[in-house]
């Protein structure tokens, strides 16, 4: 079979342009941070994956609700298709928080609100996969993806908040808020790069997702014929 | 008959069970107590170290028991597919969700008047009559917010192979701000509250389990649409 | 005795092109039944052949994969309730908690169904599958013929107008099986409908007043309690 070529193809690689183009600006051109230095830098891509780490997890508690109400396995695909890209996402997250933290407090962790919260939104949802994978029956699957995923989804907000308050004795860190424009440039270039790419992941995770399910759907067996043909009743 | 009645009905259901089973119960007070000492060895025997994280010990104590309560509540209930039985009766699901989340949270207010004397003993912590009840305050909400989405998750996961390893891996990052809110307002109430915090901590305790009260209750019929 | 009404209300139970998938696997496809009030049922067929299935979809523990039913007219995803109070089913299951007693359980399920049960009442029932004198014993101490005579009881105390039994007569001696036997007469003349699924096709083919042959999911044959015994003879 000849492979169309999909729009979504097209997204994922526009994406990768502007993430190329943006990390290059954000790279090179734009000015070095005042009191961060050059390790700044790795603001360009963590902050438009936090952005879009959220916006990817919002889909996925949207999708659950669709899913729960319409049980329309197109719906369970996505909403399997956007927690698995949140948790990409989440992961990078992490990571370059991670750096971020080591650069500038000398720490590999902190138990900063953002990274502590980021931390608890992926186990979170490492948990609703970790229930998919032990459901066999694809309509429940469904039904119990799309509950445990809303049920992870409310918690976000507890936990910030939460988190915010339990770090509250503590300095609270302040993130920069001189921004010279050229620094905006590479962030919005890199936030709808990387927006494109999730999107491109979740349709091809989606469309994956389908296929399997499309191979268990075994249609219904042929009409046996009746024994005897005496069918008197 | 309403859907109070009915959820009442699997209320005196439960404790009944849980009565005549005792052995469950007393099995799952020894492993809080057990937690509780280990948890000592951890710190060591340096008594202002053990005052200070007391409160903390004595919430994780609460939190790894729940689970083998959850787990214990839903094992019943499969036995001989009573569940089954329950569901084939003209019960609103959302009744028997509220009946098996309010005996379940029952279950769990049980161990506060074992686990924190022998916390107070342990980590020798004093505590005034006014405070202990206000501990026992911060107990319930604490153990009403577990249950809320204890409950469904037991309920899901009571019938698959792994459920001692997936009941944990769902609830505990779902219950932290239960368990944040607990540990900091008991904390409080064991070491002393001079800028009175426990209030909000009370609060915030309060509205996670209004929440998943609220939402697992809807959420619950769903869940068992096709049996458990 | 064809059945010419296809009014879905005047019908006890109606299924139009029922199916059920499991994974890739059919368990019940193309099945049309048409049950009138007051009928006594059999189903009958090996192991797999989609006998508990069917029960399980008609008591709405199962969602169909396929086609739609009605149950005395009644469509069960809009009114689960409704038909909840009207069928019940009996299992493979006993559905009992080991350290109730057998009294405990009666006061259980029909409080449940929003009934209060006297004691004289209850034990009246145990006396009929002569449980009386254990009605005090927690019930993880009998014997598997006596849970199952017990959750039979079911069927007794919840006054529903369609009882499902899937293999009533397994686990019971003689005198229980002749008891079940009764009940199912008195539900007959009380015109209840009856859907049995069993093995025992002597006892439960002379029961009946129509049984259905099913293989691999699908209804291969229907016809009278005393046809399906040379039926059976002949096909499986």
């Amino acid at each position: 079979m000849t492979r169309q070529f999909k729009w979504d193809s097209g997204i994922g690689l526009l994406g990768l342009l502007l993430l190329f183009v943006g990390s290059y600006i954000g790279l090179f051109v734009a000015p070095s941070e005042r009191y961060m230095g050059e390790v700044q830098r790795i603001m360009y891509v963590h902050v438009p994956c936090a952005w879009n780490a959220m916006l990817v997890y919002m889909l996925a508690f949207i999708f659950a609700i669709i899913s729960l109400w319409t049980h329309r396995p197109k719906w369970d695909a996505a909403t399997t298709a956007a927690a698995e890209v949140g948790i990409v996402l989440n992961s990078l997250l992490l990571v370059q928080g991670s750096i971020w933290a080591r650069a500038t407090w000398g720490v590999w962790w902190d138990w900063d609100v953002r990274l502590t919260t980021s931390l608890i939104m992926l186990l979170l949802f490492a948990g609703v996969l970790a229930l998919r994978s032990f459901v066999h029956d694809a309509s429940r699957r469904a039904t119990w993806t799309a509950i445990a995923t809303i049920v992870a989804f409310v918690d976000v907000p507890l936990v910030y908040f939460c988190v915010r308050w339990w770090r509250s004795l503590h300095q609270v860190q302040s993130t920069p808020d001189t921004v010279a424009p050229m620094m905006v440039v590479p962030l919005r270039i890199n936030a709808f790069a990387i927006l494109f790419i999730a999107i491109w992941m979740m349709t091809q995770r989606a469309r994956l997702e389908l296929d399997r399910r499309r191979q268990d759907q075994v249609s219904e067996p042929e009409r046996l014929a009746p024994i005897g043909g005496s069918n008197n009743a | 008959m309403n859907l109070i009645g009915q959820a009442l009905t699997v209320v005196r259901k439960d404790l009944l069970l849980e009565w005549r089973g005792k052995g469950r119960l007393i099995s799952v007070l020894m492993f809080g107590v057990v937690t509780l000492l280990l948890f000592s060895f951890a710190v060591g025997p340096d008594s202002t170290l053990l005052r200070a994280a007391a409160g903390g010990f004595l919430v994780l104590a609460l939190l790894l028991s729940s689970t083998l309560g959850l787990s214990e509540s839903f094992r019943v209930e499969q036995e001989q597919r009573a569940i089954e039985g329950l569901l084939l009766l003209p019960v609103d699901p959302i009744a028997l969700y509220y009946g098996k989340t309010l005996s379940n949270t029952l279950f769990l207010m049980l161990l506060a008047p074992v686990l924190t004397p022998v916390a107070l003993i342990l980590y020798s912590v004093q505590l005034d009559l006014k405070g202990l009840a206000v501990l026992l305050g911060l107990w319930t909400l604490a153990a009403a917010g577990l249950s809320a989405p204890g409950t469904l998750y037991a309920a899901m996961t009571s019938r698959l192979q792994s459920q001692d390893v997936l009941l944990p891996l769902l609830l505990f990052p779902l219950v932290i701000p239960v368990l944040m809110g607990a540990v900091k307002s008991i904390t409080l109430i064991l070491t002393g509250d001079p800028m009175s915090q426990v209030g909000s901590w009370a609060a915030l305790l309060a509205s996670f389990a209004i929440i998943y009260w609220s939402l697992c209750g809807l959420l619950f019929p769903h869940a068992i649409e096709e049996g458990i | 005795m064809s059945i010419r009404a296809t009014d879905s209300a005047t019908l006890a139970i109606q299924t139009r092109g029922l199916g059920k998938r499991f994974g890739r696997q059919w368990a019940l496809a193309h099945c049309d039944l048409q049950v009138r009030p007051g009928e006594v049922l059999l189903l009958a067929g090996a192991n797999g052949s989609g006998k508990t299935t069917l029960l399980r979809l008609i008591a709405g523990l199962y969602k169909p994969t396929q086609g739609s039913m009605t149950i005395y007219g009644m469509d069960p995803d809009q009114e689960k309730l409704a038909c909840r109070r009207t069928l019940t089913l009996v299992g493979h299951d006993n559905y009992l908690y080991s350290q109730l007693t057998a009294l405990e359980m009666l006061q259980v399920w029909t409080r449940l169904r929003g009934a209060e049960l006297e004691k004289a009442q209850a034990i009246e029932l145990l006396r009929e599958v002569d449980l009386h004198d254990r009605r005090d014993y927690p019930v993880g101490g009998f014997s598997a013929g006596m849970r199952k005579r017990l959750t039979l009881l079911r069927t007794r105390l919840e006054e529903p107008r369609l009882v499902l039994l899937d293999e009533p007569f397994s686990a019971l001696d003689a005198a229980g099986q002749n008891l079940i036997e009764d009940w199912i007469e008195g539900y007959r003349s009380a015109g209840k409908t009856v859907v049995l699924a069993s093995h025992n096709l002597p006892r439960s083919s002379r029961l009946c007043d129509r049984a259905f042959l099913l293989q691999e999911g699908q209804i291969l044959w229907q016809g009278t309690g005393e046809a399906i015994l040379d039926q059976v003879g002949t096909t499986v």
